[in-house]
């Protein structure tokens, strides 16, 4: 004991000793931030700082001065001049005695374990269990429970910390987790056995501290120390949380979530998650070519014939009748690249990444992110959806409107009404309403006026409507009007994949009077145009198609429908095969890594690009990937290598275009979720994923 | 022997019709001196009755034993917390041997709800709960008739008597978990949820039920409330030692002649309690092995420290036990002490909750061992360990429902583990 008094902590903040040594943490903080705040590891696993405090392990007990027992640090209130000791043989045995109790009904079947390597409990139990066992009675054995293609369960390995629980009902906002029955009874699983619902599901896997709930896929696939883990972007879908693909042998393996406040805070939605079997089947790893046009098969051929091939279409023919599609998966050096290529190389301005219908141009930056960054979503005092579903779209960044609504934010929904996880008011399915919301005469009107950050969130689907510019506009005037002030900007958009955003980074769109995606499509069935170069499948099917004579050449990653159709055929690196630069939503821009090399012949996209150039017009000028960089940096100054990683300012303009407001119902751009971009629809898995659902959602409509 | 105790006229007592052979509606508790006097203690101001509830030393009934004034003045002001203030009662009566709440919600209902107005009142509750254990059904639904009652009498709801306080009262039914008679998983319940007991703090006073600041008391604390307040403090204080005043209801049950429920001045001798009214130990007192002086959770007694106990809150602590509920249970020699004390770990490890860790695996694991040692199997070591395990499980978890499944455990060991050693010696 110190008889001597303490120095007063600074304003706000404790003075707590642990294990002797003086630190400072918040009022209100708990006895375990203490000891975070000393440097002190203290052992835990119900606790988890994104989840409600359970308390229920009792493997964080610590031992404070003066206290008959020892304490759970993670819920303990810490407070003034609190002695705290780690160390000590109280707190020690205390961990003992909860490691002895986990360990006498888990099975030790860590060899066939998946969790096996990156197991909370094999890691605890080597500092505190003991090393041989007093447990002489039978051991309990819990069923399995089938919860669907996501995760696989041993439920016998369960050691009840309820973090999948809470992850379930707090965070993804499903009540389908749960306990039944009693004491060593008691049974996590989903009550009646169903398959979960959520879009973040697989999170529970990695929160789950045993191997009790696994990634069901990956199941016995591969063991955690063989993998080699690269730190990127996921770009399925326009948020861009940070992962880490880890492979073997030159395959991508599995997909796990990164720590990014700003982004993804830890999550990883499931689409991102459990599509990784996409990228190693059905790839193109070889050039094709169909021998006698139209007619004969497409057969694998070398890069030089194919080259040739391609030659041949374009000589001597209009530069008004060659045309270029590309896809939404696309990073800035391909986007850049396949620009360049189309209008400098060949000449035409017949180049589109915009879906059909979509006209709205990057005139101005700001009218096609969301000038909210998504941290600051949590600040939000209320919300208006036009034609978007969060859920669906972008289910991270419908985490944080569940976290405004639970603090009291009304949500308005202009559009369809889906199943948010979240109560909502449905203000009506048109965009008309939007005209409602102007007059300001609405309780839901007067709601956004009286609020002090509402947040305005238009769903890429709206732009691709023929009044898409009108809506666009109607929202900004919404947005000037109320949600708009010096510290913020409530204007949001959100496409649907970050290549989206990045390719009207890399203007590729018609910019001198060329012709739009409808428009190409229209031409080509109409034999308008003579060569179209498709870039991905840019969300087409082969009807979309049909009745074209022209050449068509393909340059993306999987044997398609499309691709089956092509004349040449190009085999390009997937997202996960090439460094790359991709904005998200917030237009922050991030930088993929390489996962594993692009299989057998297939090139990285901006090669083939410079080197198709050399062959078809004028030679692109970049030879390196730094050169290329270079080139975007100047042409897209967010692009800069200063600048990745953070929000360039995006100066108000204005949006849209003033028009009439139709009645055609708003409708989001994602119907199913597990099938929403090229890249999932060559998933096996996601196949079964949206099967699973298209029930729940026929239900539900 | 000392001189013993006077035996309690109906004037002495809380509970008249404990017994049941008078009235237990609204006429004749009214008879009984029910309601009258109410109205002038809702006129009091709430500051004056926790003040003599501190004085009286009515300590809470349930089992814990801790100072009814003192709890309810934890509780905010209403106008300082800003939110609805509750009142919830423990109905919710598990602890095996105990029976003294179901014969006060059969025979004498209005004495809880009587109580239930003046709590509320004190504590500045406009909704009180009565949370009460699904399997009495019967009793609940004359509760709720004794709750019509003092409504039509204008005894309960908006203005009573005129004083413009306002209370509604609701009976709640528990679906038969023991856990629910633990004050915060009872709140967990009654909000629809999983009844497992709750982190603390925050404590109810601050956030109870939905949030709000509660109070919550056993029945016949609650119950006790009215009597105190109305009859000068002499009145409950002539009863029992400094600190454990009044008057108490004791369920006598097991091995002997005359099992009851009865209401006896606290601090009465334990041996008195038995041969006065509960018609004394089957086979005499020399016929007497054991004693669970406060219902299951509470250590068991030897002969020896059975006519040394004095049962009060204080007077059972020297002996390594409690009052808890002053459930008592006689063991005489034909009983198997082993075999009911195995028994009751039996139950705790079927009621346990499962939250945390310690108690969800412990509480099975000790009763399988000492289920096994019971029968003879096993090893003099494994009781040494069996007694560590209950000190890894004690202490060391969300509630005391772990404590009071080990203490018994631990008391046996203590006592009789003689019996054990002697089973294993059979065994071999
Ligand atoms: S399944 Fe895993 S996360 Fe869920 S309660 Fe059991 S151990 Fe915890
Ligand atoms: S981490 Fe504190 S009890 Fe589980």
């Amino acid at each position: 004991m110190t008889t001597t008094p303490l120095p007063p902590a600074p304003e706000g903040m404790l003075n707590v000793y642990v294990d002797g040594r003086l630190v400072h943490v918040r009022k209100g903080a708990t006895v375990m931030d203490a000891c975070k705040a000393a440097e002190q590891e203290v052992p835990h696993f119900c606790y988890h700082k994104r989840l409600s405090v359970a308390g229920n392990c009792r493997m964080c007990m610590v031992e404070i001065e003066g206290f008959p027992k020892p304490v759970a640090s993670c819920h303990w209130p810490a407070a003034e001049g609190m002695k705290v000791r780690t160390d000590s043989e109280t707190a020690t045995t205390a961990r003992k005695g909860t490691m002895e109790f986990l360990l006498i009904n888990h099975p030790l079947d860590c060899p066939i374990c998946d969790q096996g390597g990156e197991c909370t409990l094999q890691d605890l139990s080597v500092a505190y269990g003991g090393d041989r066992s007093h447990f002489h009675e039978g051991k309990r054995a819990v069923d399995d429970k089938d919860i669907g293609a996501k995760i696989k369960t041993v439920m016998t390995r369960c050691i009840h910390c309820t973090r999948c629980i809470r992850f379930a009902t707090e965070i993804a906002g499903v009540q389908e987790m749960g306990a039944t029955g009693r004491g060593e009874a008691m049974q996590v699983g989903t009550y009646v056995e169903s398959a979960l619902t959520s879009e973040l599901a697989g999170n529970m896997i990695d929160l789950c501290p045993v191997g009790a709930l696994t990634n069901r896929p990956f199941a016995y696939t591969a063991r955690p120390w063989e993998l080699v883990g690269t730190d990127t972007i996921d770009v399925l879908d326009a948020v861009g949380g940070h992962i880490r693909l880890d492979a073997r042998a030159g395959k991508v393996m599995r997909a796990v979530p990164r720590e990014c406040d700003a982004i993804n805070e830890e999550w990883m939605t499931d689409a991102a998650r459990f599509s990784t079997d996409a990228l190693s089947s059905n790839r193109l790893t070889a050039p094709q070519l169909r021998k006698g046009r139209g007619k004969g098969k497409l057969e694998n051929t070398g890069w030089a014939e194919a080259f040739a091939a391609i030659k041949e279409a374009v000589r001597g023919v209009r530069k008004t009748r060659l045309a270029g599609l590309m896809d939404n998966l696309h990073s800035a050096e391909d986007g850049y690249a396949f620009r360049a290529f189309m209008q400098d190389a060949l000449g035409s301005d017949n180049v589109d990444s915009r879906m059909a219908g979509n006209l709205v141009d990057s005139k101005s930056h700001a009218a096609g992110i969301c000038n909210t960054p998504f941290k600051r979503w949590d600040d939000a005092d209320a919300v208006l959806l036009v034609g978007c579903n969060p859920r669906l779209e972008a289910p991270l960044l419908n985490i944080r409107l569940r976290r405004v609504v639970k603090k009291g934010a009304p949500v308005f929904v202009v559009g369809e009404v889906a199943d948010l996880t979240y109560p909502v008011t449905h203000l009506g399915d048109t965009a008309k309403e939007l005209e409602t919301l102007l007059d300001g005469k609405t309780a839901a009107a007067k709601a956004l006026a009286k609020a002090e950050r509402p947040l305005i969130v238009v769903g890429g689907a709206v732009l691709a409507r023929p009044d898409g510019r009108a809506i666009v506009r109607a929202a900004g005037e919404l947005a000037e009007k109320v949600a708009m002030t010096d510290s913020w900007n409530g204007f949001n958009v959100l496409h649907d994949t970050c290549g989206r955003i990045t390719a009207l980074d890399m203007a590729v769109h018609p910019a001198h009077g060329g012709m739009a995606t409808a428009e190409i499509l229209e031409n080509w069935r109409e034999n308008h145009v003579d060569v179209l170069f498709l870039y991905g499948d840019c969300d087409l099917t082969p009807a979309d198609l049909a009745g074209g004579r022209g050449t068509l050449v393909y340059i993306g990653t999987h044997a398609t429908p499309l691709a089956a159709m092509a004349d040449v055929v190009l085999p390009a690196a997937a997202w996960s095969e090439k460094e790359g630069l991709f904005a998200n939503a917030e237009g922050r821009v991030q930088a993929t890594r390489a996962a594993v090399p692009p299989p057998l012949s297939a090139k990285e996209d901006w090669k083939i690009f410079r080197a198709l150039s050399e062959q078809v017009g004028d030679k692109l000028p970049f030879d390196t990937l730094a050169q290329l960089r270079a080139a975007i940096a100047e042409f897209c100054p967010a692009y800069a290598p200063e600048a990745i990683g953070t929000i360039l300012p995006a100066p108000w303009q204005g949006v849209g275009k003033k028009g009439k407001l139709t009645a055609k119902p708003l409708a989001s751009s994602v119907g199913a979720y597990y099938l929403r971009t090229a890249h999932h629809r060559e998933s096996a898995w996601m196949k079964t994923m949206q099967a699973e659902v298209a029930p729940v959602q026929e239900e539900a409509a | 022997m000392t001189k013993k105790l006077p035996k309690l006229k109906l004037e002495d007592k809380c509970f008249p019709n404990l017994d049941g052979a008078g009235d237990w509606g609204i006429k004749g508790y009214q008879k009984r001196g029910g309601y009258k006097g109410l109205k002038k203690l809702l006129q009091t101001a709430p500051a004056e009755h926790i003040d003599k509830l501190k004085k009286s030393a009515l300590r809470g009934r349930g089992g814990a034993g801790f100072s009814t004034g003192m709890k309810w003045s934890f509780m905010p002001k209403p106008e300082q917390s800003g939110k609805p203030h509750y009142l919830v009662c423990n109905a919710d009566e598990g602890e095996p041997g105990t029976c003294k709440d179901r014969d006060i919600l059969r025979n004498d209902p209005h004495t809880l709800v009587e109580g239930m107005i003046v709590g509320c009142y004190t504590l500045g509750a406009k909704a009180g709960y009565i949370y009460v254990r699904g399997e009495y059904y019967d009793e609940s639904s004359r509760l709720n008739q004794a709750i019509r009652e003092a409504y039509d009498a204008g005894f309960l709801g908006k203005n009573i008597q005129g004083t413009g306080v306002d209370v509604d009262v609701y009976v709640h039914l528990g679906a038969g978990a023991y856990i629910c008679g633990e004050e915060t998983a009872l709140l967990e319940s009654l909000e629809g949820k999983k009844g497992q007991p709750r982190l603390k703090p925050p404590f109810p006073a601050g956030f109870g039920l939905y949030g709000c600041p509660t109070t919550i008391n056993n029945v016949e604390t609650i119950a006790q409330v009215p009597p105190v307040l109305k009859h000068p403090l002499d009145w409950w204080t002539r009863w029992g030692r400094e600190n454990n005043h009044g008057t108490k209801i004791f369920s006598i049950s097991g091995s002997v002649n005359n099992p009851c429920n009865v209401e006896a001045p606290m601090s009465i001798p334990l041996r008195e309690l038995i041969d006065e009214y509960a018609g004394g130990v089957i086979g005499g007192w020399d016929n007497l092995q054991a004693i669970i002086p406060g219902g299951s959770s509470t250590p068991i007694l030897t002969k020896e420290l059975a006519e040394q106990a004095i049962m009060d809150f204080d007077g059972l602590k020297p002996l390594g036990s409690s009052l808890g509920t002053a459930a008592v249970v006689v063991m005489n020699k034909d009983v198997d002490v082993l075999r009911v004390m195995t028994r009751i770990a039996a139950f705790y490890k079927h009621e346990s909750c499962g939250q945390c860790t310690p108690c969800r695996e412990g509480v099975g694991w000790v009763y399988r061992l000492m289920h096994r040692l019971a029968e003879g199997k096993g090893t003099a070591d494994e009781l040494d360990q069996l007694y560590a395990i209950t000190k890894k499980i004690e202490g060391r978890t969300i509630c005391a429902f772990a404590d009071g499944a080990m203490w018994p455990v631990q008391g046996t060991l203590r006592h009789f583990r003689e019996l054990f050693e002697e089973k294993l010696r059979d065994g071999k």
